[in-house]
């Protein structure tokens, strides 16, 4: 043993996080654990029925309990400006009104909010409130409500329907997702305090300080720098941290009305309510080929759930406009609105879903035409241009990825013949399908602060969710000064640092990285234009001349020109060396087309008494550009795998039809895959640059490691038992009844 | 959570003394912690009896004693447990997390409640919570049901996994009532079909406490197995659990038993198919048989026919693992 008998060196090693240590050793605090004085705790009361209007709400008994300082309702909740009346409610575009209506949309919706001492005493007081409604007919079942959706066009039409009906061999299928839930370990939390009449400071867990900062500002139109927004550890979000939920600014309001900071975490139930999740979805693919296997036409239909007093479209269709190459091409799509709560973002928004039913179909359409699946994909990709926009990629290696994955897993081992390979009852089949996603890029800025001994803290407001962005920071910085790991010191998550765009759509590194080189730019040219006066070689320099190290500035030529660090700062009394840039895309992304993919390899076990499947291997490609951290960039793409073995095998949250309640609501009802669950992910990068896509070279990875795990997962599932399972999640019911 | 008091009696008998309808006992607290966070069970005291009961395991000729307060982690590996009643220590360790089963007490585990997730939801009818207000699983999501032994007023299931072999292997409930009279309850009477009292999950007399549960010795060191097929490979309940244990003479199954979970209110056991296969080869058809026999008992609802497939399927696997295993 003797491990805890060992020295514990506090540093991290080089290799690992910038924040692994203060977020082992627990002094890295996540928003639920800032101490504010005179702090007091908030819980929310939801609704009991889905859909109707409140009569009345009982909080004499509440208001009893000890400790109790305020309940508040619609009826008695300080007015937020941006809510004053409906028109100014629609023009806010929040979603939903909470404590400005009387208007019931969806069960759990807050009604009322005990703000109490303690939070042992909030729960119990929320426990007594009661609320009378007139209660009206609601509806939430999506599996009764999706067809009186009507579909319309989600893009532009390629060629005709008529001209591929006659096409050899067609597939023609139906897809049903259920809706799945976010559920990031870390609990959504706010704590929010006036600091002055019109001064907010909010801890609060997000994927965006910026996005809560410029909600704020409009909700309460006050300016933005007024409003400083803090969320420097988050514990995952998947997607929900990116939009401002009616629990954040429940909490604004309390603290509004008690004039004392307010603290509101979420309960594990509402987390399933009201923070979004993956909508139920119904989809139709047909794809044909002609006899060689070359793709003649698509139709890709989609519909998913929404809430009724908002709107939200995930876009399902989208990635049939972007993989392959199809002459002819329809895609349509609807929304079905259901008295349930909004809808957002999950992890592989939108293409995640899409990609189940596509990559599922040409599964079949390869066992139709007798063509190896990959074979079929290698054929078909559409690697020279965006087939969408016409542009051309910048770099699209997706076919590496398939080469590359189907390698490790060493895809000859598979048997075109269903059930092949069996031990017993157990089956075993191989399966894989691709995913890609848009490799976007924002503008972003950073900053630096440099110290006499050489020490530098790279700065930013952008938000590090788990997916090591702090750590790639470095990384870069490292890079493009020469000072060395340890001297580079990260800060992040604060608005009051230079502004970036929300973390999410696999856009952070991308906007980051651009960022963080712009500013080791200017710290360069900030540090020539000292050195210049000792040294003439550094006038008129550009940043590439000019090489940092822990100690000075040098000049590229050989004899290097060297100017210490001590010297600039005795020199001309220097404190702290600031500097900040910005970045964002130019005329590149104009001209040309981005993409990240990745290739999902899996081989199954499927027992055919007992309906257990057993995920033996995981093999991921991705192309994510340049790998900035192999190890932050591996761990993206294992825990996206991960949850797509969740989408795949057990994730879903019902709603029941006739109480429009969610059944099993808690981590014990709600199944994703936990380690057991899933063998050791094998990920491969294709690691070669896009110098087009920003300064480092990469793509973003967030997005494409679950893009493609769920339908290769059902692909082997098919392989093993010749069962073509459509609707998610695959659990052992439908694999015995299927 | 409502206030309550808090109190740890440091004996058996100081905890009955202030045992009431009011009061509950509190072990591990994995089950009783959830309800009292969800409002569902809002007891005005907790009577912590870890202090209380004893916590030790003794083997003796006649079988093994298995204290109220041993944790599940505890019987799992133990060495007396692992050799002479192994199906126990697999069964335990099929159940619930590590974290958990750290946590949870042996006589908690008889005493959690059946699963129904309307049970956990204080927003919609449940008649095991408020008698009288109806059954929403009844015609609602009824996948994790009952499918044997449930009534109109209730088709939640018994979750437990260590109950499953316990009531294959017979063992006994020790208790002991305010009277300091200790009574041993058969593991088969322990636990209650809904009926038309579904609010009641076993019999343990009002203000008794279990002091240890016994298990009698057996003959099932080598053939035995537990199956349990569920959504996710841990912490999740069983769609079905078989616990399964034969003897076998001369090449003939001398003795058999089946138990199940995940099929009715209480942990269910198989007894026309132990019959059936009293005196049979151990072969492939005697264990499709016996399977047929037991899903012949049951009546599925709507949303849970695939629990008789797969019942069938999962007393075939743990029968055959019986001889492989």
């Amino acid at each position: 043993m003797g491990f805890f008998d060992d020295t514990i060196s506090l540093s991290a090693p080089p290799e690992g996080r910038v924040e692994a240590t203060a977020k082992v050793t627990g002094s890295g605090k996540y928003s639920a654990e800032y101490e504010v004085a005179s702090l007091c705790h908030a819980v929310l009361v939801g609704s009991t029925i889905p859909a109707g209007i409140i009569k009345s709400i009982n909080v004499g008994n509440a208001r009893q309990v000890e400790g109790v300082i305020d309940v508040i309702t619609h009826l008695n909740r300080p007015m937020v400006p941006a809510f004053a009346d409906e028109a100014k409610i629609k023009e806010a575009r929040f979603g939903l009104p909470v404590f400005h209506t009387d208007k019931i949309y969806f069960k759990g919706q807050p009604i009322a909010m005990v703000i109490a001492e303690t939070l042992e005493d909030a729960t119990y007081a929320a426990s007594l409130i009661t609320a009378e409604y007139a209660a009206d007919q609601f509806n939430v079942d999506f599996e009764k409500s999706y067809k009186n959706a009507e579909l319309k066009t989600a893009g532009k039409d390629r060629g005709t329907a008529d001209s591929w009906a006659e096409t050899p061999s067609v597939v023609e299928a139906e897809y049903t997702i259920k809706n799945e839930v976010h559920n990031p370990m870390e609990m959504h939390a706010t704590i929010a305090h006036w600091t002055a009449e019109n001064e907010l400071k909010m801890f609060d867990k997000n994927q965006g300080v910026n996005n809560v900062q410029r909600m704020f500002a409009k909700l309460y139109n006050i300016p933005a720098e007024k409003i400083h927004v803090v969320s420097e550890f988050v514990g995952g979000g998947f997607g929900s941290g990116l939009r401002v939920w009616p629990h954040c600014l429940a909490a604004v309001i309390g603290a509004k009305a008690v004039k004392r900071p307010v603290k509101l975490v979420l309960t594990r139930p509402q987390m399933f309510t009201l923070v979004g999740y993956r909508p139920e979805s119904w989809q139709k693919v047909k794809i044909g080929a002609d006899n060689s296997g070359k793709f003649t036409g698509i139709l890709h239909q989609a519909r998913h759930a929404t809430c009724v007093y908002d709107n939200f479209n995930e876009g399902i269709t989208r990635i049939a406009r972007l993989v392959y190459n199809f002459a002819n091409l329809r895609t349509e799509s609807a929304t079905v609105p259901l008295n349930l709560s909004m809808p957002t973002w999950m992890r592989g928004p939108g293409d995640c879903t899409g990609d189940f039913a596509i990559e599922s179909a040409i599964d079949e359409l390869s066992y139709k035409l007798n063509i190896d699946p990959v074979q079929l994909r290698l054929q078909n990709l559409a690697l020279e241009k965006d087939p969408d926009s016409g542009k051309k990629w910048s770099t699209n290696f997706v076919d590496e990825c398939i080469k590359l994955a189907a390698e490790k897993i060493q895809w000859q081992n598979r048997k075109a013949a269903i059930g092949a390979i069996s031990d017993g009852d157990w089956k075993t089949g191989y399966g894989m399908a691709v995913g890609m996603w848009n490799a976007g890029r924002s503008n972003a800025s950073a900053g630096i602060k440099m110290l006499k001994d050489g020490s530098i803290t790279v700065q930013t407001a952008m938000t590090d969710i788990g997916t090591g962005t702090g750590t790639a920071m470095q990384n870069i910085a490292k890079d493009a000064t020469g000072i060395s790991k340890e001297k580079i010191r990260i800060e992040l998550g604060n608005s009051n640092l230079p502004p970036a765009p929300s973390q999410g759509g696999s856009t952070g590194l991308s906007s980051i990285s651009g960022a963080v080189a712009a500013a080791v730019n200017a710290l360069k040219m900030k540090l020539a234009g000292f050195a210049a006066a000792e040294n003439d070689t550094y006038k008129n320099v550009v940043g590439a001349d000019i090489i940092l190290s822990d100690n000075g500035i040098s000049y590229k030529t050989t004899n290097q020109q060297f100017v210490p660090y001590s010297v600039i700062w005795e020199k001309n009394n220097l404190q702290v060396l600031e500097v900040e840039a910005s970045s964002a895309p130019g005329d590149e992304r104009k001209q040309l087309a981005f993409c990240s993919s990745a290739a999902h390899f899996c081989m199954v076990k499927v027992n055919t008494k007992t309906g257990k499947i057993k995920i033996e291997k995981m093999v991921c490609a991705a192309d994510g550009g340049t790998i900035v951290n192999e190890k932050a960039a591996a761990n993206q793409i294992s825990g996206a795998v991960v949850g797509g073995i969740g989408m795949a095998l057990m994730e879903e949250q019902l709603i029941d039809p006739k109480l429009g309640t969610a059944i099993g609501n808690d981590l014990a009802g709600y199944h994703f895959a936990v380690n057991a669950d899933a063998p050791i992910v094998e990920v491969i990068f294709v690691n070669k640059p896009d110098v087009n896509s920003n300064p480092s070279g990469s793509k973003g990875l967030g997005e494409v490691g679950i893009i493609g795990a769920a339908a290769a997962i059902a692909n082997a599932i098919y392989n093993a038992i010749g069962k073509r399972l459509r609707d998610l999640p695959i659990t052992p019911d439908k694999v015995l009844m299927g | 959570m409502r206030p309550f008091i808090f109190t740890k009696p440091a004996t058996a008998d100081q905890a009955l003394i202030k045992k009431t309808n009011q009061a509950q006992f509190i072990a591990g607290g994995t089950n009783l912690l959830d309800l009292m966070k969800k409002h569902i069970a809002l007891p005005e005291e907790l009577l912590d009896v870890t202090n209380a009961l004893p916590a030790a395991i003794t083997a003796n000729t006649k079988g093994i004693r298995i204290d109220a307060m041993v944790r599940n982690s505890a019987i799992a590996s133990q060495a007396e447990v692992l050799s002479q009643f192994p199906l126990l220590a697999k069964a335990v360790l099929a159940g619930a997390s590590p974290q958990i089963r750290n946590m949870a007490s042996t006589a908690g585990n008889l005493l959690q409640r059946t699963r129904c997730p309307y049970f956990y939801d204080t927003t919609v009818p449940c008649n095991k919570r408020i008698p009288g207000t109806g059954c929403s699983a009844m015609d609602g999501d009824n996948r994790m049901s009952a499918i044997v032994g449930y009534s109109n007023q209730c088709v939640a299931v018994h979750p437990s996994d260590m109950c499953i072999a316990l009531a294959a292997l017979e063992a006994n409930v020790l208790v002991t009532g305010r009277d300091k009279k200790q009574h041993s309850i058969p593991f088969k009477d322990f636990h209650r079909l809904p009926g038309t009292t579904p609010q009641l999950d076993n019999n343990l007399p009002a203000n008794a406490v279990i002091t240890a549960v016994e298990i009698p010795g057996n003959r099932f060191q080598k053939n035995f197995a537990y199956v349990k097929v569920r959504d996710r490979d841990s912490y999740a309940f069983a769609l079905i659990s078989v616990a399964a244990a034969l003897h076998m003479e001369a090449g003939v199954i001398s003795e058999a038993r089946l138990a199940s979970g995940g099929v009715a209110h209480k942990p269910w056991r198989w007894y026309k198919a132990e019959q059936f296969l009293k005196g049979k080869k151990p072969s492939a058809e005697n264990f499709r048989q016996a399977a047929s026999i037991a899903v012949g008992e049951t009546k599925p609802l709507a949303n849970n026919k695939f629990k008789t497939v797969m019942l069938q399927g999962a007393i075939e696997t743990a029968l055959q693992n019986c001889l492989t295993a």
